[in-house]
C-alpha cells in the first residue's frame, strides 16, 4: 500500500506542467484530478494547449489533501472518527474519575494528571523516534494514561504511576507500531509491569476518606476481595455500589463505572457482547460455586460488584484493538476472560484477576479471530 | 567492499557490531537471558564463554587439517566440552560465589551456539592467528552485551552496579528487571535499539 | 591410512588428551572445592551453634546430625542439621541449630534458596528494612518449636512460637516454617533412634 502512494506522489511532482500531454493521459486517474488546479496558475502564459481545466466539472468536487489515507484499525464505516470515539471514552470515564477524587482526595487528580502527561510525552517522543507525525490528537494515549491511573492503588507513589504510563505507551503500544497494532491492552500491560515491579506497593490499599473509616487506621486497608479471600468477610452491596471500600482509584464504585460504560454501549463505541458475556460468565460460574458451597465462595452479585471487574469488562476488555472483531469471537473472548477470572479469584494466590484474565484473552484474540472468521459464501467445509 | 571485509581489523571489529553474536546473530541467548541479573554475573559468564571460545578456536584451527570432515562435529564438541569443564572447575575452586550464582549455566556453555558456530564457520577454515582475532572479537562483543545488559538490569532492578549502590534511597528498584521477565524485556530493548541505529545508519 | 582408521585415531587421541588434561585439572581444583565446602559447613554450624568447639556427625536416613561439643561441658551443647524442603520456586536448605530437647531453636542459616529476588529472598536479607536487614532470619533465634512454628501476617508475633511473615512473600515465609517443622520432627526421630 505504501509503495503505491509513493508512486502516486512521484507522478504528481515529476511532470508538473512540463508535459501537458502526459498529464492528460493520466487524467482519468485520481492524480490527474489533483494536479490540474495546481498547474493552472503556473502555465497560463505559455498556453501550449489551452487547458480545459476551468471547465472541468470535476473541479467542483471535494478534493482531499491526500488521495489515499492509510489508517490503522479500528476501521469504521460510519462518520465516527478515531478521535471522536476516543474522547467519548474519556467522557465515559468522568463519573468514575469524579468518584475517585471524592473518595481518595485531590491526590487522585495529581496521579491522573501525571499518568496522562507521561503518556502524552512518551507518545510524542516515540513519534519523533519513529519519524512519523504526532498521534496524540487521536486521544488514545490520553485514555491509556487515564485508564492506567484509575487502576492504581491510591497510595501508590506518583513516580510509579509515571513509570507505568511510560511503559504502557512505549512497550505496550508504540513498539508494536502504534494504535491498532498492539497485541495487549496498553493500560493493563502498564499495570502488570507495575505489579511485577512493585508488588508490595501495588497491593497496599487505603480506605476512602469517608466517615465509615474515620476511626480505622488507614495504613493497612484491604480490598473487599482480599477480605473475602483471607477472612471470609463479605462487604455490603451498598458500599460496593457507591465505592465506599478499599481498592484501586477508579474501580471501587461499581455504579459510576457502569454509568460510563452504558453510555459507551449506547453510543456503540464498545461491543456490548464482550461485557455481557464476561459479566455473565462470572455471574453464572461464580454463582454455581456459591450455590454448592456458599460458605467457601462469595455470591455472584459480590463477584460482579467487587474489584475491578466492572472497569475491566466495560472499558478494557472492550478495547477495539485487542478484542476479537467477529461476533462469535466477542462472545468467546468475554466467556474466556470470565472463566479465567473466576478461577483466579477462587483458587489463585491473589485475590483479584481482572487484569490477568483480560491480558490472557488479549493473547488469544488473533487465534479467536482466525477460528471465528465468517465463511465465504459458498465455501465448502473441509 | 569485499576486500575490506577480510582485513584483520574488520575480522576483530565485526564481532562488536556488524556480526555481534547476540544483537545480530541472536546466538547463545540462553546464558544471555539467564545470568544477566547483575553486571558481575554477566562479566563472569562473558569471560568464561570467551575463554572457551578462544581456547577451542586455537586448538581447532591448529589441528583443522587433521580432523576428518565426517567427524568434525564430535571432535569440536570434545574440545569445547573439555574447556567448559576446565572453566567450570576453575570458577568453582577460585570463585565459589560466582560459580554458585551462575549455577548450571557454566556447564551449559558447551551447547552455546556461538562457540560451535564460530568453529564451524571460521576456525575450521582459517589460520590460527585469524581465528584468534575472530574469536576475540566475538568474545568481546559477547562480553560487552552481557555486561551492558547485566548492568542495565542491575541498575534498575537492584539500584546498584557491580554490587555498588549507585542510585539513592529515592529510587524504588524495579523488581521485574532482575526476574526472568526483565531479561526478555532488556534484551528486546537492546536488540530494538541496535536495529533502530542500523536503520538510521542505512538511511543516512 | 584410510578414512575410517583416521577418524578412529583422531577421536581417540583427542578424547585421551582431553581426559588427561581434565584429570590433571581435577587434581588441582577438587581439593579447593572440597575445602571450600567444608569451610562453609563449619561456618554455618558455628553460626547456628556458637558455643560448640567440635562436632560429631551422625548419619541416618539421608540426614546428617551434627552434635556440637564443648570441652567445658560434658553434655553436648546442641544439635545442628540441614533441613531441606520446597520453597516458592525451588528447594530451600536451612542449617538449623537447636537445643538437645528439640524445643528451642538456637539460630538458623539459609544455605541455599531460589526464591524470587527482592521478595522471597528477604528470608535471607531484607535491604528495604534499614533497622535490621536480617529481621526475618533473626526471628528464629530462641524460637520455641512446640507445638509447632506458626506464621502470622501483618501483626507482631504474640506467642514465643510465632514468626511474622514477609509482606508480599507469604508463601516463602510459610515454606520456611513448614521446612523447619518437618526437619525438626525428622531430626528428632533420628536423634532418639541413633543417639539415645
Amino acid at each position: 500500500m505504501e509503495e503505491k502512494t509513493n508512486e502516486q506522489e512521484d507522478q504528481k511532482s515529476g511532470p508538473e506542467g512540463a508535459d501537458p500531454s502526459l498529464e492528460k493521459s493520466t487524467a482519468p486517474e485520481k492524480d490527474g484530478e489533483k494536479q490540474e488546479p495546481v498547474k493552472k496558475p503556473e502555465t497560463p502564459a505559455a498556453k501550449p494547449k489551452p487547458a480545459p481545466a476551468p471547465k472541468d466539472p470535476r473541479d467542483k468536487l471535494f478534493k482531499p489533501e491526500q488521495t489515499l489515507i492509510i489508517s490503522s484499525s479500528p476501521h469504521f464505516h460510519t462518520h465516527d472518527s478515531v478521535p471522536k470515539i476516543m474522547w467519548s471514552v474519556v467522557a465515559a470515564l468522568v463519573p468514575a474519575t469524579v468518584m475517585a477524587i471524592y473518595y481518595f482526595g485531590m491526590d487522585t487528580l495529581i496521579m491522573i494528571g501525571s499518568c496522562v502527561a507521561a503518556a502524552l510525552v512518551t507518545e510524542i517522543i516515540m513519534n519523533k523516534m519513529k519519524g512519523e507525525g504526532l498521534t496524540i490528537n487521536d486521544g488514545s494515549a490520553a485514555i491509556t494514561g487515564l485508564l492506567l491511573a484509575l487502576t492504581l492503588p491510591p497510595s501508590l507513589p506518583i513516580s510509579a504511576g509515571v513509570i507505568g504510563s511510560v511503559f504502557s505507551i512505549s512497550i505496550g503500544k508504540q513498539i508494536f507500531g502504534g494504535l491498532g497494532y498492539n497485541i495487549f491492552n496498553p493500560a493493563l500491560l502498564g499495570r502488570a509491569f507495575l505489579q511485577a515491579n512493585f508488588p508490595v506497593a501495588m497491593t497496599t490499599w487505603t480506605y476512602p476518606n469517608t466517615e465509615k473509616y474515620a476511626q480505622i487506621d488507614a495504613v493497612t486497608a484491604a480490598t473487599p476481595l482480599a477480605q473475602f479471600k483471607f477472612d471470609k468477610i463479605v462487604a455490603n452491596y451498598g458500599d460496593l455500589i457507591s465505592g465506599n471500600v478499599g481498592g484501586s482509584l477508579g474501580e471501587t464504585s461499581a455504579l459510576a463505572v457502569l454509568i460510563g460504560g452504558i453510555f459507551l454501549l449506547i453510543m456503540k463505541y464498545a461491543d456490548w457482547r464482550i461485557p455481557v458475556s464476561y459479566l455473565g460468565t462470572v455471574f453464572i460460574l461464580g454463582g454455581l460455586f456459591w450455590f454448592f458451597s456458599p460458605g467457601n465462595y462469595p455470591d455472584p452479585v459480590f463477584h460482579l460488584l467487587s474489584g475491578g471487574l466492572m472497569l475491566g469488562a466495560l472499558f478494557m476488555a472492550t478495547d477495539m484493538v485487542t478484542s476479537p472483531i467477529t461476533t462469535a469471537g466477542s462472545w468467546i473472548f468475554g466467556a474466556g476472560a470470565g472463566i479465567v477470572l473466576v478461577i483466579i479469584r477462587l483458587f489463585g494466590g491473589v485475590p483479584e484477576g481482572v487484569m490477568y484474565s483480560i491480558l490472557l484473552m488479549n493473547a488469544f484474540t488473533p487465534l479467536i479471530n482466525r477460528y471465528t472468521r465468517p465463511k465465504y459464501f459458498g465455501e465448502v467445509r473441509a | 567492499m569485499a576486500k575490506s571485509k577480510t582485513t584483520l581489523r574488520y575480522e576483530f571489529l565485526k564481532g562488536l557490531w556488524d556480526e555481534n553474536p547476540i544483537l545480530k546473530s541472536l546466538l547463545g541467548l540462553c546464558p544471555v537471558l539467564a545470568v544477566t541479573n547483575s553486571a558481575i554475573n554477566g562479566l563472569a559468564m562473558g569471560l568464561a564463554t570467551t575463554f572457551v571460545l578462544l581456547s577451542s578456536s586455537i586448538i581447532i584451527s591448529s589441528i583443522r587439517n587433521l580432523i576428518p570432515n565426517q567427524v568434525r562435529i564430535p571432535a569440536f564438541i570434545v574440545i569445547i566440552a573439555t574447556f567448559v569443564t576446565v572453566a567450570d572447575r576453575f570458577l568453582a575452586a577460585f570463585f565459589p560465589l560466582i560459580s554458585k550464582d551462575l549455577g548450571p549455566y557454566v556447564p551449559l556453555i558447551v551447547v552455546n551456539c556461538i562457540i560451535l558456530g564460530r568453529q564451524e564457520a571460521f576456525s575450521s577454515k582459517n589460520s590460527v592467528f585469524r581465528s584468534i582475532i575472530d574469536s576475540s572479537g566475538m568474545g568481546v562483543g559477547f562480553i560487552l552485551v552481557l555486561v551492558a545488559l547485566g548492568g542495565f538490569r542491575e541498575i534498575l532492578g537492584s539500584a546498584s552496579l557491580f554490587g555498588v549502590t549507585v542510585l539513592g534511597d529515592w529510587f524504588q528498584p524495579w523488581l521485574v528487571m532482575i526476574l526472568p521477565g526483565g531479561a526478555f524485556l532488556g534484551l528486546g530493548i537492546f536488540i530494538g535499539i541496535a536495529n533502530w541505529i542500523n536503520d538510521r545508519r542505512a538511511r543516512a | 591410512m584410510n578414512l575410517t582408521t583416521k577418524m578412529i585415531v583422531v577421536l581417540t587421541v583427542l578424547t585421551m588428551v582431553a581426559g588427561g588434561l581434565l584429570s590433571y585439572w581435577d587434581g588441582i581444583t577438587s581439593p579447593r572445592i572440597e575445602a571450600y565446602r567444608l569451610e562453609q559447613l563449619k561456618q554455618a554450624i558455628a553460626e547456628v551453634l556458637p558455643d560448640h568447639e567440635s562436632y560429631d556427625e551422625v548419619k541416618a536416613d539421608g540426614m546428617i546430625l551434627y552434635i556440637g561439643k564443648n570441652s567445658n561441658d560434658p553434655e553436648p551443647v546442641g544439635l545442628a542439621f540441614e533441613a531441606i524442603g520446597n520453597g516458592f520456586q525451588g528447594k530451600i536448605s536451612i542449617m538449623v541449630g537447636i537445643s538437645l530437647d528439640f524445643k528451642k531453636i538456637n539460630a538458623i542459616k539459609i544455605l541455599e534458596q531460589l526464591e524470587t529476588p527482592g521478595l522471597g529472598t528477604k528470608i535471607v536479607e531484607d535491604p528495604s528494612n534499614k533497622e535490621d536487614r536480617f529481621w526475618f532470619p533473626n526471628q528464629f533465634k530462641n524460637l520455641i518449636t512446640e507445638p509447632q512454628i506458626d506464621v502470622v501476617k501483618n501483626i507482631k508475633p504474640g506467642k514465643p512460637n510465632e514468626i511474622q511473615a514477609i509482606t508480599g512473600a507469604t508463601i516463602s515465609s510459610v515454606a520456611m516454617a513448614t521446612i523447619l517443622n518437618d526437619g525438626i520432627q525428622k531430626a528428632k526421630s533420628i536423634y532418639q533412634l541413633k543417639v539415645q
